[in-house]
C-alpha cells in the first residue's frame, strides 16, 4: 500500500480524537472556561441587553482564551510526554500539522457552538444576521485553529514556552481577532452588512494564508 | 549502506564525541560501547536524523527514512492512551505500510492487543517499541539498550528478531549491554 497524505492525516486526526475522548482534557478545560466566562458576563450585565459591539468583543475574548487553553496542547503534550521523536520518526510534518489542525478545528467548532448557545441564552444577545454570524464563526474557528496550532508547534520544543507563546501569539492572533469582532458585531446588529462581509472575507483570506504558510513553517522546524 | 563520516556532536562548548567514522553494509551489527554520558544514545539519534551533527555527515540508504530506518530508544515514549493494536496500526499507517501483525506475536504481545499502552509494564513497552521499529522491515535498525527492562524471555525474543532482521539484510547499530554485545559482529568504543 502506498502512503497517501489523506491516510496519514487521518491517522494523526484519529489518534488525537481517541486520546481526547479518553482523557477529555481539552474538552473539559475549554468547556469549563467558556461556561465560567459566559456566566460572569451574564452576571455583570444582569437584566440588561449587552451592546452588540461589546457582546462581539466578549464573545471573541472567550473564544480566543478557550482556544489558547486547549489547542497548543496538541504539540506541547507530545514533547512533555516524550512522544515527539516517535512522531518525527514515523510521520511527515505536513501530515502531522494537518491532522492536529483538523482535530483543533473540530474542538473549536464544538466550543463555538456551545459558546454561541450560552451567549444567546444567558446574555440576551440577539443575532440579526444568522448567516453572517455562522459564516464569521466558521471562518474564525478555522483561522483560530490553524494559528493556535502553529503557535503550539513553534513553542513546543522551546524551554520557556509561555513567554515565547506570548511573543508569537500576539502578532499572529490580533489581525483576525479584529476581523472576527468586526464581522460578529455586524451580525449582532451594529454597523453595515457590507463592512461585516468585508471583515468576514478578511477572516477567510487570513485562514487561507495561514493554511498555506503554517504547515511549511512547521516543516522547516520539524527536526530542528 | 550506512556511512558515518567524521561525525561529532557538541552541546555548548562541550564535545560529547568527535570524528566518529564507520561504514556498515547489509547484515552487519555494530555495538556502540561507552560509559554513561559518552554519547551512545546521542550518536543513534544523530544517525536517525533526530539530532543534527555538529560536524561531519551521515549517509543513510536511499529511500523514505520512515521505512528504511527503525529506532527503539529508552527516551522515545509511546502513546499511553492508545491500545497496543491502535499504536501498532498508527505506526504502520503513518509509514504507509500494512501492519505486520505477526511481529507483535514474535515479541509476545498477542494477548495484549486491546490493552492500553499506559497499563503495560516497562518490559512490555520495550517489546512494543522493538516491534514498531522492525515492523516496516527497515534497512537500518537502531537499538538503544534494547535489553533494559526485558526479562530473559524478552531478551531471547529480541535476539531472534535481530537475527531475522540481519538474515534478510538489515544492518543493526545497538548500544552496550550484555544482550547487544552478544548480538554484534563489530564494536565501536566511544571512550577511546
Amino acid at each position: 500500500m502506498n502512503s497517501t497524505w489523506q491516510a496519514e492525516i487521518g491517522a494523526v486526526f484519529r489518534k488525537e480524537l481517541k486520546t481526547e475522548l479518553r482523557t477529555k482534557s481539552g474538552l473539559f478545560s475549554s468547556g469549563l472556561f467558556s461556561i465560567i466566562a459566559v456566566i460572569a458576563v451574564a452576571l455583570a450585565g444582569y437584566g440588561e441587553r449587552i451592546d452588540p459591539t461589546m457582546g462581539a468583543g466578549l464573545f471573541w475574548v472567550t473564544l480566543l482564551f478557550s482556544a489558547m487553553i486547549s489547542l497548543p496542547r496538541a504539540f506541547v503534550s507530545e514533547e512533555e510526554a516524550g512522544t515527539g521523536d516517535q512522531l518525527r520518526l514515523l510521520a511527515r510534518p505536513h501530515a502531522v500539522f494537518w491532522g492536529k489542525a483538523l482535530f483543533n478545528m473540530l474542538l473549536m467548532a464544538a466550543t463555538s457552538v456551545v459558546l454561541s448557545v450560552m451567549f444567546v441564552v444567558f446574555t440576551n444577545l440577539k443575532v440579526d444576521h444568522l448567516l453572517l454570524f455562522a459564516l464569521s464563526l466558521a471562518g474564525g474557528c478555522v483561522a483560530l485553529a490553524i494559528s493556535v496550532t502553529l503557535c503550539g508547534a513553534l513553542v513546543a520544543q522551546a524551554t520557556n514556552r509561555s513567554a515565547l507563546a506570548g511573543v508569537i501569539g500576539i502578532p499572529l492572533l490580533l489581525p483576525f481577532v479584529a476581523m472576527g469582532v468586526g464581522a460578529l458585531r455586524v451580525s449582532l446588529g451594529s454597523g453595515s452588512v457590507n463592512s461585516g462581509l468585508i471583515s468576514c472575507g478578511g477572516l477567510y483570506a487570513f485562514a487561507l494564508l495561514m493554511g498555506a504558510a503554517a504547515p511549511n513553517l512547521y516543516a522547516a522546524i520539524w527536526k530542528g | 549502506m550506512l556511512s558515518v563520516e567524521g561525525v561529532g556532536k557538541r552541546f555548548g562548548d562541550l564535545w560529547v564525541f568527535r570524528s566518529i567514522s564507520f561504514e556498515l553494509s547489509a547484515g552487519d551489527a555494530l555495538i556502540v560501547l561507552g560509559r554513561n554520558g559518552s554519547g551512545k544514545s546521542t550518536l543513534l539519534k544523530v544517525i536517525a536524523g533526530l539530532a543534527s551533527p555538529s560536524e561531519g555527515k551521515v549517509n543513510l540508504p536511499d529511500g523514505d527514512s520512515r521505512r528504511t530506518l527503525g529506532l527503539s530508544a529508552l527516551d522515545i515514549h509511546l502513546y499511553h492512551n492508545l491500545t497496543v493494536k491502535e499504536h501498532f496500526a498508527l505506526a504502520a499507517e503513518l509509514r504507509g505500510v500494512e501492519p505486520d501483525w505477526p511481529i507483535l506475536e514474535q515479541v509476545g504481545l498477542q494477548s495484549r492487543f486491546n490493552q492500553l499502552v499506559g497499563e503495560l509494564s516497562s518490559g512490555t513497552k520495550a517489546r512494543l517499541k522493538i516491534a514498531i521499529a522492525t515492523a516496516a522491515k527497515p534497512q537500518v535498525l537502531l537499538l538503544d539498550e534494547p535489553g533494559v527492562s526485558l526479562d530473559e524471555a524478552g531478551r531471547e525474543a529480541v535476539r531472534q528478531i535481530c537475527e531475522i532482521q540481519r538474515t534478510r539484510g538489515c544492518l543493526i547499530v545497538a548500544t552496550n549491554d550484555p544482550l547487544e554485545r552478544s548480538l554484534g559482529t563489530l564494536e565501536l568504543d566511544l571512550a577511546s
